[in-house]
């Protein structure tokens, strides 16, 4: 298959701070090895990282890859050149969105219920983050989740009624700072 | 004779010319006071260069010089020459540093520019009040002190004193060898280590112009290149090496038994003993530490069975005062300790060894005799070889050790010459196969079964998660030439650890006043063209104490040290720069402050006279007096409060 490589990839992603050092993987392969979920991935991390390089962006964007990264951050720990790899994850699936690549999978839905319930009460609202989620993606896989929800609702872990922090005008504050502040 | 200055602006190619403007900085010198010619050209050191300053000094009638260039470091010497030839005293010179100080750290060609004038500016004042000075020479002494004993220092000593010079060879350890003594094969010839090794030792320890000290250590070094001298501390033995024939008798006798350091803690010495069998000297050494009699005060079973009654427990340290003209330092390397990295589980998983380990236990002389063998006494049915362990990694040392992918392979190969059937697993990064014969040798293991796979393991762990790893060691790693992650269970598992620079290089470096780069292993004169000189005069280093290497280059260098170390001695003598204080004795109290700051004890107080005078043959011209003295009655050569002040005017104007 005949790929259009886009040269000016790599710089566009080493230019984002906390990837800087992308240039320097001597692809040693100790984040796939580390990685606690790269037995799933169709490219392990360290690929992702050469493909960047080599200019695929629209295999790595469209990659399934890039989502699975759980921030268990064991690749950045042991990487022997500090390249931070789960950064750089992270830093691609914001690419990824800005620039509307369509993810392959639900995790960018959970991402943006999980901060919208962040959002709004400054804690994780459980109930209504998973409702956003199932609502948006496939209402009735959330019949298989009866039974957990039904345990905790009945051990009183999942309130029905979202609770809010106190001073939650300067998390928007922080919100407003980080969505219009660029990428830092 | 008024001076008149000649200043030569170098372009060193485009290294200079590239940054700063240099004929700006030529026109700019002909405005200074007494200039009477200012030129540029496109590389100064160069004969038709060199030719314009003697030119000039004949034609112009310059009698000053300033050469705008490189570092003094570089071609002081060849400038002072040219000086010289053209019928100047070499000291009438003065040099502006604008490549390392300026145009090589500079982005801006327009603040380039002006710092180079300015330097010039300073030199252009500094020669102006230079005087006339005369390089003395002082007398090498053919002795040469040796500090180590491993191949580089064995190698080193032999070749000095086949040339009829005594040799002072001090090693820590009882015995000479080193880290060359511990290993099994070398790669990629498999000679037998110690097969090859152990005549050069012998050959060490009967040679009549080699003085050996084993268990000794330098205690302090003072004077000057061909003017050592050296306090050596030989440790008390309690075993007068005078009378010990090493019959052995008092090993086996000694009822204490201690981990042997020599075979990595896998099998047991005594307290009294010898690191291993061919020992040179062969003469034991009682280790205080675990000695019954020196931790309770009775046992000296040793004593009582030694026919010769070579066993003395009241003996003491001593301290040896020689002189020697050079020193050489092979002080080599330690093995990366593989402990701080959990994720490997040194120490925490049985069946998890170090390649030094290793190597002792391959060996037939070995705690094993040879045999390869689980912590439960069975042999290996797979095995795992890490590279890059410690190495290569930012967390440790960010270099290649150089060494591990070729031992590592020489592992595989023994590994399956030792052991029938067991499957070879080797991890790597980059296979670095760099010598003479390694690349075949790659080959050769991979002909024979071992398979390599290309990425650094993530961890070694014994938590199964299928049936087949239960009880084994699984190596996870991503296979990257596959792009997969893999589980691969095996039975043993060898971290090829790194070479990294012995725990008390600083204070070696101190102790003999070289310098230490930021691994700390020593920093060498220049790392091309002078890799075995150190920037202080008459010390020399060789070996994996400059940084890690393999045998065949720690041999090289090692010659490469005597080579150096012998010319000096067959010339006899060594000129020293001219640039020594003196004192002013109308103007000097006699307070002697003096005295105890000058760090080459070169200084001295006179009775009769109420004043300190400076032996000059031993002041380096390192102006610590000078500064130090209340009554400024210390003037330096070539350093004058006149010429300081004048640069300094130059620079800020």
């Amino acid at each position: 298959m005949e790929t259009k490589l886009k040269p000016s990839f790599l710089d566009e992603v080493a230019s984002i701070p906390a990837c800087g050092k992308i240039n320097e993987c001597v692809q040693c392969g100790v984040c796939s090895g580390s990685c606690t979920t790269a037995a799933h991935w169709e490219h392990p991390p360290r690929k992702i990282i050469a493909m960047v390089r080599a200019g695929m962006k629209d295999e790595v964007l469209n990659s399934s890859s890039i989502w699975y990264c759980v921030s268990c951050y064991l690749c950045t720990a042991r990487c022997p050149r500090d390249i931070k790899p789960a950064n750089i994850m992270h830093a691609l699936e914001a690419i990824a969105l800005k620039e509307n690549y369509r993810p392959p999978t639900k995790t960018t839905t959970m991402y943006r219920s999980f901060a919208r319930s962040i959002e709004q009460n400054g804690r994780i609202y459980e109930f209504g983050f998973m409702l956003e989620y199932f609502l948006k993606t496939n209402p009735f896989a959330a019949l298989k989740m009866l039974p957990m929800a039904f345990s905790l609702l009945t051990h009183k872990r999942m309130p029905l009624l979202p609770k809010a922090v106190k001073g939650r005008h300067q998390l928007n504050q922080m919100f407003h700072n980080i969505t219009t502040g660029g990428s830092r | 004779m008024e001076p008149r200055i000649g200043v030569y602006v170098c372009h060193c190619g485009s290294n200079i010319a590239g940054t700063v403007d240099v004929e700006k900085v030529a026109e700019f010198a002909r405005s200074l006071p007494s200039v009477v010619v200012s030129r540029d050209y496109k590389f100064m050191c160069s004969d038709p260069g060199q030719d314009l300053i003697k030119n000039d000094i004949k034609e112009l009638g310059v009698n000053r010089v300033v050469v705008a260039s490189c570092s003094p470091q570089m071609h002081e010497p060849t400038f002072r020459r040219a000086a010289q030839d053209g019928g100047l005293n070499p000291y009438y010179f003065e040099m502006a540093n604008i490549r390392e100080h300026c145009s090589w750290v500079t982005e801006s060609r327009k603040e380039a520019t002006e710092k180079a004038m300015a330097l010039v500016r300073a030199a252009v004042r500094r020669v102006y009040y230079h005087q006339p000075l005369e390089d003395k020479q002082v007398p090498v002494h053919p002795d040469t002190l040796i500090v180590g004993g491993g191949i580089a220092g064995i190698q080193a000593a032999l070749e000095i004193a086949n040339s009829g010079h005594k040799v002072y060879l001090v090693e820590k350890e009882p015995s000479i060898g080193g880290h060359m003594m511990q290993l099994d094969k070398t790669f990629p010839t498999l000679d037998c280590s110690a097969c090859i090794l152990t005549p050069k030792m012998s050959l060490v320890g009967a040679h009549p112009s080699i003085e050996l000290m084993t268990y000794s250590e330098v205690d302090y070094v003072s004077g000057y290149v061909g003017n050592f001298r050296v306090k050596i501390r030989k440790k008390a033995r309690y075993v007068d090496a005078a009378k010990c024939n090493g019959c052995g008798t008092c090993m086996t006798k000694c009822p204490v038994k201690v981990d042997s350091e020599f075979d990595e803690k896998l099998s047991k010495r005594k307290a009294i003993y010898t690191p291993f069998a061919q020992a040179v000297p062969n003469v034991t050494v009682i280790d205080k530490e675990h000695c019954t009699y020196f931790l309770k005060g009775k046992c000296r079973a040793c004593e009582k069975f030694c026919e010769r009654n070579a066993v003395d427990f009241q003996q003491e340290d001593e301290v040896l005062d020689i002189e020697v003209g050079n020193i050489i330092l092979t002080t080599g390397y330690q093995a990366f300790d593989p402990t701080p990295i959990k994720e490997y589980g040194y120490g925490r998983l049985d069946n998890v060894i170090t390649s030094l380990e290793f190597e002792r236990m391959v060996n037939s002389a070995g705690p094993t005799s040879g045999h390869v063998l689980l912590k439960n006494g069975q042999e290996p049915k797979s095995v795992a070889l890490i590279h890059c362990v410690g190495s290569r990694d930012e967390k440790y040392h960010a270099y290649c050790s150089r060494v591990c992918c070729m031992y590592a392979m020489k592992f595989a190969h023994l590994l399956k010459e030792h052991v029938q059937g067991t499957q070879v697993y080797e991890f790597y990064i980059d296979i670095r196969s760099f010598g003479k014969g390694y690349e075949e040798f790659y080959n050769r293991v991979q002909k024979e079964g071992t398979v390599f796979f290309r990425g650094r393991p993530g961890e070694v762990t014994d938590v199964a998660q299928t049936p087949a790893e239960k009880g084994k060691l699984i190596v996870q790693f991503e296979d990257t030439l596959v792009g997969k992650q893999r589980r691969l269970p095996v039975e043993m598992v060898v971290l090829c650890s790194g070479l990294e620079a012995n725990k008390d290089a600083q204070d070696i470096a101190h102790t003999f006043n070289i310098s230490l780069g930021k691994e700390r292993f020593f920093t060498e004169k220049h790392p091309k063209l002078d890799p075995v000189a150190t920037m202080t005069d008459g010390i020399f280093i060789a070996g994996c104490c400059q940084g890690p290497k393999d045998i065949p280059d720690t041999v090289a260098q090692a010659s490469a040290a005597a080579a150096r170390v012998l010319a000096l001695i067959i010339k006899g003598k060594v000129e020293i720069e001219a640039d020594t204080a003196f004192i002013d004795e109308e103007k000097c109290s006699g307070c002697r402050v003096c005295n105890l700051l000058c760090p080459y004890s070169a200084i001295s107080y006179i009775e009769k006279d109420k004043v300190s005078r400076i032996n000059e043959a031993l002041c380096k011209g390192c102006g610590t007096c000078v500064a130090g003295c209340p009554s400024s009655a210390i003037i330096h050569r070539h350093f004058t409060d006149e010429q300081i002040n004048a640069e300094l005017e130059g620079i800020l104007l």
